[in-house]
């Protein structure tokens, strides 16, 4: 058997630099930034007729995650319901004054209310951030829900 | 000068990859570790009318004890069901109208034939929920109006909710 000559190795390194951003080019592009206003520890309940809905990002949206306790989740800090929903009315009616759309107060808001809510939140939580919302001028409401239990 | 030019052709520059390879691995090692596909979520469209004052014509069909944010559309034919929880916040009874009925399927059933029926002309439909209901079972409720279609053929969005006051029906 013959020792090794001591001349070093010089692998091509240019497919597997390929195959490496043709990787991180895929991670890139399914990355969602979008799902971290999400509170992925709710266990959302089942139902049958909730259908996946893209609008393109076109309908704005006010996403409310409800925990248990109904608190309002915020990026994992817990937040009161009615300043917070109060405040966002009042940034959407100053966004579509900027716009040239005047909303009078208690007018319809154009965003649509998500309302992602824990399985086992009891009604009366779910109502009250709901009645907030109509109070200042929320009309359309998207209640999320899973298609079927997860695991199956 | 073209003597030159060939020079620099014929030295060929050596590129060394390795440094980029590493940090293309470091980023491909980010994305992995932070890479967490969440599962589709559904949704279902609702409009929910302001809150209304009780109006006398209004709540012939509505079982007493609904408290004073009817959110009731005047001149809209409005059907009622009426929700009570146990006190771990599972479905007691079910009405639909002043008729009792006795699980979800029913009810399912129960709405499909009245709302397809086009004399009634039931165009909204309002959910009396005891408070202690826990939402699961409220959606099964809310999953069983909107798959149901108006006689125009327009599916059922128009919901509104109305909270029992505690201690009915649970």
């Amino acid at each position: 058997m013959s020792a090794p000559t001591g001349h070093g190795a010089d692998p091509d390194l240019t497919p597997m630099l390929d195959m490496v951003f043709q990787l991180v080019t895929f991670f890139m592009l399914v990355i969602n930034f979008k799902s971290a206003s999400l509170d992925q520890t709710l266990k959302l309940p089942v139902a049958g007729s909730a259908r996946p809905v893209d609008s393109g990002g076109k309908d704005k949206l006010l996403i409310l995650n409800i925990t248990t306790g109904g608190k309002l989740s915020l990026y994992g800090r817990s937040i009161d319901v009615e300043s917070y929903i109060e405040g966002e009315a009042q940034v959407s009616r100053l966004t579509a004054k900027r716009e040239g759309k005047s909303i009078e107060p208690g007018g319809d808001l154009p965003e649509i209310v998500v309302v992602r809510a824990d399985k086992t939140t009891p009604f009366s939580m779910v109502n009250k951030v709901i009645t907030s919302c109509q109070k200042v001028g929320y009309r359309n409401f998207a209640m999320r829900a899973m298609n079927k239990e997860e695991g199956q | 000068m073209s003597r030159r030019r060939k020079e620099r052709k014929q030295s060929g520059v050596a590129l060394n990859l390795a440094a980029m390879l590493d940090m293309a691995f470091q980023l491909l090692a980010f994305f992995i570790f932070t890479f967490k596909p969440s599962p589709v979520e559904g949704q279902i469209s609702l409009r929910l009318p302001p809150p209304q004052a009780v109006k006398a014509k209004a709540t012939e069909s509505v079982k007493a004890g609904s408290n004073e944010n009817n959110p009731k559309e005047a001149g809209v034919e409005t059907l009622v069901i009426s929700v009570s929880a146990t006190s771990g916040g599972r479905i007691q009874s079910l009405a639909l109208g002043e008729g009792t009925v006795a699980n979800v399927p029913q009810l399912e059933r129960q709405l499909q034939t009245v709302l397809a029926d086009a004399d009634l002309k039931f165009e909204q439909v309002l959910i009396q929920v005891s408070p202690r209901l826990q939402y699961f079972e409220l959606m099964s409720v809310i999953d069983a109006c909107t798959k149901q279609k108006l006689p125009s053929g327009q599916k059922l969005s128009k919901l509104s909710f109305v909270e029992l006051p505690e201690g009915d029906g649970g």
